[in-house]
C-alpha cells in the first residue's frame, strides 16, 4: 500500500531532521518542473503531480538511508542538485514523489595538482570549482552555458558537454571516479585511476544515468593547465550550411584540435551576429588554445584548411572573441528573459542531436523544412554546431514561437514535443541520436525503444537490475 | 475616430553592457590626444534596441490594437536615424504591421548630437509622414541626454509630454497620458499631434512577428533618405554646434572591498556586524 | 558672466529643487559667475516660502496662472532676449528638461541636461555630465547664445540652503496671456514618495540576485525590521517585483545614506550611480566577480537574503538593548 504524503514526510523527518525536510506548499509547486515546462513557473500555472517533500541530504550516508526507505515504500525519488535540467529529467511525474536535493553537499573535498585531479560532492557549482582551480592556473575544460548556476552531481547524471569540448571532451572524458549510492543503499565507489580495463568501465552506468539507476554523491574530474592568454579566435560568413559543415569536418579530419568549433544558420546567426553577419550569413568560428606553439599552430592549421573554402569570408576575430565572452547564462539574463516570455508570450526552446558527418546536413534541413510548414506561429527556425568529433558533429536546434490561444501550461503539447518529435523522427530516419547532451529526460523518453534499436536490451536490463521497485525518477529515460 | 497616423523614431544602440572594463578604459584614454575622434571603441559588441524607444513601439502597437476594436484605423510608421544596423529591426517591425519603415542615413555620428538628430526627425515628419502623433523613448545612450523629445516638440511647435508610462486612446483625435512630473504622476488628456516620450512603462517588450508574417512583408520598402532629402545640413549643423564633447573620463568607484568570512550564514552576518556595522547603525 | 537659477514654485518639488541648486552653485559651479534666481509661483502665499529658499541673493519673482512649462519658457524666452544672461540654470527631472531644451532652442543656445559641474570659461561654459549609463562621464563646451543647463539629481541631497538675505528685485505679473493649454482633465496623483529613498541615512537594496519576487519581500521585510529604506534595482522594477518608485539609478532615485547594504545587484554603473554617494557600501552577493564587490566597503558572498535577514535580528535586538 503506497504510503501517505504524510507518513512520507514523517519518515524522512526521521531520517534527517524536521529542518531538512521542505514541505512549503509554494516551493514545492514549483519545483514540480524543471527548465522543460519551465513556463509554469513563469506563469504560475501548474498542472504536474506536487511532490510531497524536498528532503535536503547533506552526506552520503542520509542519501543512502533516504534511498533505503524509498525503496522499501515505493516511494517515487527525483536526485537533483542545481535544478539546471531541461528536458523534464526533474519533473514529478508521479504523485507524492520525493526530491532529494544535493545541493547542501557542496565542499570541494580535494585538489590535487600533481595527478590533476579534483574531488568534489554532488552539490558543488561548477563555477565555485573552476573558479578555485583557476587560482592555481589550472581549469576543469568543462565550461557549459549553465556553468555559473549548475552543479557537479547533475552535471555528471546528464552526460553534459561544455564549449570547449572538442579539445577537453564532454564530462565522461573528465570523470576519473565516483561515489554513487543506489536504492537498496548501496553505497559504491569507483577508484581515481587513470585507466582500467578490469572489465566494463562501469563508471558509465553512473555517468548520464539522469537518477534513474543511482544518486551520484561525489564526482572526481580531471584537471587541465589552463593558457587564457594564448585564446585565439577565428570567424568567417558563408552562404550556406552545406558549405559550412564541410568546412567544419575539414578542419575536425585535418589533425587540427581546436577548443570550440562552431557553424550558425542564417536565423540562428541572426540572433548572435547581426552587428557583422548580413541576414543571409552562415557564421563560421573557431577557438584555438593551449600552450602559445599549439595555440598558434592550431589556429594557422584552421586557417589554412578553411582558405580552401573560398567561400567562406573572414570577419576580425575581435568580433567572435567580444561574442563568446559575454556567453554564459547569469541570473540577469534568465531573469530577463522571463519577463521578455511573460509580455511577448515568445519562447525560445532547443533540441540538440548528433549523427555523422554524412548525415547531419540533411538532418538539419529535413527537420527544418517540416517545422516551418507542420508547426503554427513559428517566429525563428534555426541552429548551430557547436561540438565536433573527428566522425561527425551535433546539430542545437534554435528555435521561437509565440503561444497563441492556449494557456502557458499547454505549450508543451501545443509547439514544444511536436517539434521535438519532428527533430527525433528526422534523425532517427537518418541515423543520428536524438540526444547530443541535455539528457533524455521525460521529454525524449518516448522514442527510446527507436534511439538504441536492439541494445535496448542492456539499458533495460540495468534499470530492473539497479531499480527492481521502480523508484528512481519514474518516466526518466524510460517512460512510464 | 479618423485613421491616425503615429509615427515611432526608435534608436539602436551598441550594447554598452557587454563592453568590458578595459573597452571604457581605453575609450578614455583615446582621447587625450587632441584630435581624437571621441568615444569608445563599440563595433565589436551586438546592436539592441534602446529600451524605452522599445516600449514605445510596443505601445503604439497596443494603440493601434485598440482602436481597431472601436473599429478606427491606425497607420504605424517606424524611424530610424542610423546606418544599416537598423534594417533588421525595420524589418521586423514591418512584419509586425507597421506600414511605414524609413531610417536616416546619418553621414557622420550623431551620438552627442541630440539637435541634429531631431532636425531629421522633424523634418521627415513634416515634409515625408505627415504623422499625427510621434512617440519615442524620452533619452537615450550614449548622450542620455533627454532632450530630442523637446526638440522636436519645438520644431514641430506640439506640445510634448516626457516620461509617459500609459498611453491610451481617445475619440476625437485626443489621447489619455500618464506621466511622471517632478512632483507625482500626471494624467492629462491632450489633442493631438502631439510628441509622447516614454520612461519606465510597464510595457517594455516588443511583440514578436512569425515567419509567415515576415515572408508576407519580405518585399515592404525601407525608404532611406538623406539630410539633404529633408533640407537638413548634417555637416554643417555639426560644425555649427553649440554643444560639443572635448573629453571622457572614465569614473573610479573602488573602495576597499574587504571580504568578510565566516562558516555559515549567520557568522557571516555576526562577523559583518561586529567588523563594520555596530558603530555606524549606532549613529543613525 | 551672468546666470539665472530657475525656480518653479509651481510644483510641490519646489523647497527640494532649491536646495539641489543651493547646493550646486556652492560646490558645482566655479569661475567668474554672478547670478540671481527668478522664482515662479501661483499663489501669493508662497512666495515669502519661496523667497527664503532661493540659492541666490537676488530674486525675482514672476507670477503665472498655469503650470505650463511651455508658458515659463515663453517668459524666459523674453528674459534671454533682453539681458546678458550667459547660463539659465534648472533644476533637473522632466520640467527642468523640457524648460531647458525649449528656451535653448527659443534663444538660439546650447543645452546640456544632468550637469555634475559647471566651470565658466572666458566666451564658454564647461561642464560635465554622465554618458553611456554612467559608464564614464563626458566633458562638454558649450558656446553661443544662453546656454541652459540642468544639474544632475546627485545635487538633491545637499545641505539646506543657508542664505539669510534675499533682495527681491521684482514682482512681474504675467498672469495674462493665452494659456493655449491642449491639456484637460488634468489629475495630478501623489505618487507614494521615494523621498524616504532620497534622504534616508541608511538604505537597503534588492537587486535580481533575490531571485523572485518573494525574495524581494524578504529583504523589503528585513529592511523594516532594521530601519532602513528600501530601493531596488532596474531588473527588480521591470519585472513587478517591486514597486517602480523604490528604483535606484539613473532612471530612478539618486540616495546618499551613511549606510547602503547592496544584496544581490550587480552593481552596474547605471545602478550604482543610484548609491555611489552612500559613505558605506556592503555588498551581499553570490558572485565573488561582480562590479559591486570591488565598489564596496565590505563584502560578504553568500546568499544575500540569508545573510539581511541575519543581519535585520541583529541589528533590531541591538536597538532593542539600547
Amino acid at each position: 500500500m503506497p504510503l501517505t504524503r504524510e507518513s512520507i514526510v514523517e519518515g524522512l523527518q526521521r531520517i534527517v531532521g524536521p529542518e531538512d525536510v521542505i514541505t512549503d506548499e509554494h516551493i514545492l509547486v514549483q519545483s514540480s518542473v524543471d527548465n522543460f515546462r519551465k513556463l509554469q513557473n513563469i506563469f504560475d500555472v501548474h498542472t504536474m503531480p506536487v511532490p510531497a517533500a524536498i528532503v535536503m541530504a547533506r552526506s552520503t550516508a542520509r542519501v543512502a538511508e533516504i534511498l533505503r526507505f524509498a525503496d522499501e515504500h515505493g516511494v517515487n525519488v527525483i536526485p537533483r542538485t542545481g535544478a539546471t535540467a531541461t528536458e523534464g529529467g526533474l519533473e514529478s511525474a508521479a504523485p507524492d514523489s520525493v526530491i532529494i536535493d544535493g545541493s547542501a553537499m557542496n565542499e570541494i573535498l580535494h585538489i590535487d595538482a600533481y595527478n590533476m585531479q579534483a574531488t568534489a560532492q554532488c552539490g558543488v557549482p561548477l563555477q565555485v570549482l573552476e573558479d578555485r582551480v583557476r587560482e592555481l592556473g589550472l581549469t576543469t575544460g568543462h565550461s557549459p552555458q549553465s556553468k555559473p548556476v549548475a552543479h557537479m552531481g547533475g552535471l555528471v547524471a546528464t552526460r553534459s558537454i561544455g564549449q570547449f569540448s572538442t579539445l577537453y571532451g564532454g564530462i565522461e572524458d573528465m570523470v576519473v571516479g565516483l561515489e554513487a549510492v543506489f536504492p537498496g543503499g548501496q553505497v559504491t565507489r569507483i577508484k581515481n585511476v587513470p585507466r582500467r580495463a578490469a572489465g566494463p568501465d562501469i563508471r558509465h552506468v553512473v555517468v548520464g544515468n539522469e537518477g534513474a539507476l543511482c544518486f551520484i554523491t561525489e564526482v572526481t574530474v580531471k584537471l587541465f593547465p589552463y593558457f587564457p592568454e594564448n585564446n585565439t579566435f577565428l570567424g568567417w560568413t558563408l552562404k550556406d550550411m552545406a558549405t559550412g559543415f564541410a568546412a567544419l569536418r575539414a578542419v575536425m579530419v585535418s589533425g587540427h584540435k581546436p577548443s570550440v568549433a562552431r557553424v550558425y544558420d542564417p536565423g540562428d546567426a541572426g540572433i548572435h551576429f547581426s552587428h557583422f553577419a548580413a541576414p543571409d550569413d552562415c557564421v563560421l568560428l573557431f577557438m584555438a588554445e593551449g600552450p602559445a606553439g599549439i595555440a598558434k599552430a592550431t589556429a594557422e592549421g584552421i586557417a589554412a584548411v578553411v582558405a580552401g573554402f573560398p567561400e567562406c569570408k573572414p570577419v576580425e576575430s575581435a568580433y567572435i572573441e567580444t561574442w563568446f565572452n559575454d556567453l554564459c547564462w547569469d541570473a540577469s539574463k534568465i531573469i530577463a528573459e522571463d519577463e521578455r516570455i511573460r509580455q511577448t508570450r515568445n519562447v525560445n526552446r532547443t533540441t540538440e542531436i548528433s549523427a555523422d558527418w554524412s548525415s547531419i546536413n540533411d538532418i538539419y534541413q529535413a527537420a527544418k523544412a517540416r517545422i516551418i510548414v507542420e508547426i503554427p506561429d513559428i517566429t525563428m527556425m534555426g541552429g548551430h554546431s557547436s561540438h565536433s568529433y573527428i566522425n561527425g558533429t551535433n546539430m542545437y536546434f534554435n528555435y521561437f514561437f509565440n503561444v497563441v490561444d492556449v494557456g502557458p501550461e499547454e505549450e508543451t503539447d501545443k509547439y514544444y514535443l511536436p517539434i521535438i518529435g519532428i527533430i527525433c523522427e528526422e534523425t532517427l530516419r537518418l541515423g543520428g541520436s536524438i540526444v547530443h547532451h541535455h539528457g533524455m529526460g521525460k521529454a525524449r523518453a518516448p522514442w527510446v525503444k527507436d534511439e538504441y534499436g536492439s541494445s535496448y536490451y542492456i539499458l533495460e536490463t540495468l534499470k530492473h537490475a539497479f531499480d527492481p521497485n521502480g523508484i528512481m525518477n519514474k518516466g526518466t529515460i524510460i517512460p512510464k | 475616430m479618423s485613421s491616425l497616423r503615429i509615427l515611432v523614431s526608435f534608436k539602436v544602440t551598441p550594447d554598452f553592457e557587454a563592453l568590458r572594463e578595459a573597452d571604457w578604459l581605453a575609450g578614455a584614454e583615446d582621447d587625450a590626444a587632441e584630435d581624437a575622434a571621441h568615444g569608445v571603441e563599440t563595433r565589436y559588441v551586438r546592436r539592441v534596441l534602446n529600451c524605452f524607444d522599445e516600449s514605445a513601439l510596443e505601445m503604439a502597437l497596443r494603440l493601434a490594437d485598440a482602436r481597431a476594436q472601436r473599429g478606427s484605423a491606425t497607420s504605424l510608421g517606424a524611424l530610424s536615424v542610423g546606418g544599416k544596423e537598423t534594417e533588421p529591426y525595420l524589418k521586423t517591425l514591418l512584419a509586425l504591421g507597421y506600414e511605414r519603415a524609413a531610417r536616416v542615413e546619418p553621414e557622420a555620428a550623431l551620438d552627442f548630437a541630440p539637435a541634429v538628430v531631431a532636425s531629421l526627425i522633424a523634418g521627415y515628419v513634416r515634409q515625408v509622414d505627415h504623422s499625427d502623433l510621434l512617440l519615442l523613448g524620452c533619452r537615450s545612450g550614449p548622450g542620455d541626454s533627454g532632450t530630442v523629445p523637446f526638440l522636436l516638440a519645438e520644431a514641430l511647435g506640439w506640445p510634448c509630454l516626457t516620461q509617459v508610462l500609459e498611453v491610451e486612446p481617445l475619440p476625437d483625435d485626443r489621447v489619455r497620458v500618464a506621466c511622471l512630473v517632478d512632483d507625482g504622476l500626471r494624467r492629462v488628456t491632450l489633442r493631438l499631434p502631439c510628441v509622447l516620450a516614454v520612461g519606465n512603462a510597464v510595457v517594455s517588450q516588443l511583440r514578436v512577428p512569425t515567419l509567415t508574417d515576415r515572408l508576407a512583408r519580405k518585399h515592404a520598402p525601407i525608404d532611406v533618405l538623406s539630410g539633404a532629402d529633408l533640407g537638413v545640413d548634417i555637416a554643417g549643423d555639426l560644425r555649427r554646434e553649440t554643444c560639443v564633447l572635448t573629453g571622457l573620463e572614465t569614473i573610479d568607484r573602488a573602495r576597499r572591498g574587504v571580504i568578510v568570512g565566516g562558516a555559515t550564514p549567520a557568522a557571516k552576518a555576526h562577523a559583518l556586524f561586529a567588523a563594520h556595522l555596530k558603530d555606524l547603525v549606532e549613529k543613525l | 558672466m551672468r546666470f539665472a537659477a530657475i525656480l518653479d514654485g509651481t510644483t510641490g518639488a519646489a523647497a527640494r529643487q532649491a536646495q539641489a541648486l543651493d547646493g550646486f552653485l556652492r560646490e558645482g559651479l566655479s569661475g567668474d559667475l554672478a547670478g540671481e534666481t527668478l522664482v515662479f509661483y501661483q499663489d501669493d502665499r508662497d512666495k515669502t516660502r519661496l523667497v527664503e529658499s532661493a540659492p541666490t541673493r537676488a530674486v525675482r519673482l514672476i507670477k503665472t496662472t498655469v503650470r505650463r512649462p511651455e508658458r515659463l519658457v515663453e517668459v524666459l524666452a523674453a528674459v534671454a532676449r533682453d539681458e546678458e544672461i550667459s547660463l539659465f540654470l534648472f533644476a533637473g527631472g522632466p520640467a527642468g528638461t523640457e524648460l531647458a531644451t525649449r528656451l535653448a532652442h527659443r534663444a538660439g543656445g546650447a543645452v546640456l541636461t544632468d550637469a555634475l559641474s559647471i566651470a565658466a570659461g572666458t566666451g564658454h561654459l564647461l561642464c560635465r555630465k554622465n554618458t553611456y549609463s554612467a559608464h564614464l562621464v563626458g566633458r562638454f563646451e558649450l558656446s553661443g547664445g544662453p546656454s541652459c543647463v540642468t544639474i544632475d539629481a546627485s545635487w538633491n541631497d545637499g545641505p539646506k540652503p543657508e542664505l539669510a538675505e534675499h533682495d527681491v528685485l521684482s514682482d512681474t505679473d504675467e498672469t495674462g496671456g493665452p494659456d493655449g493649454a491642449p491639456f484637460e482633465d488634468v489629475e495630478l496623483v501623489d505618487l507614494p514618495s521615494s523621498g524616504d529613498l532620497a534622504e534616508g541615512r541608511f538604505l537597503v537594496v534588492a537587486g535580481y540576485g533575490a531571485g523572485n519576487r518573494e525574495g524581494v519581500e524578504r529583504i523589503s521585510k528585513a529592511a523594516r525590521r532594521m530601519g532602513a529604506a528600501f530601493g531596488v534595482s532596474r531588473p527588480v522594477a521591470m519585472n513587478a517585483w517591486a514597486p517602480m518608485d523604490r528604483l535606484l539609478g539613473v532612471s530612478g532615485t539618486r540616495a546618499a545614506p551613511d549606510l547602503c547594504i547592496v544584496v544581490g545587484a550587480s552593481g552596474a554603473p547605471a545602478f550604482y550611480w543610484g548609491i555611489e554617494k552612500a559613505a558605506f557600501i556592503v555588498a551581499l552577493d553570490t558572485d565573488e566577480h561582480a562590479p559591486i564587490v570591488r565598489n564596496a566597503d565590505a563584502v560578504v558572498i553568500d546568499d544575500g537574503v540569508a545573510i539581511i535577514e541575519e543581519l535585520a535580528q541583529i541589528i533590531a535586538a541591538a536597538s532593542e538593548r539600547d
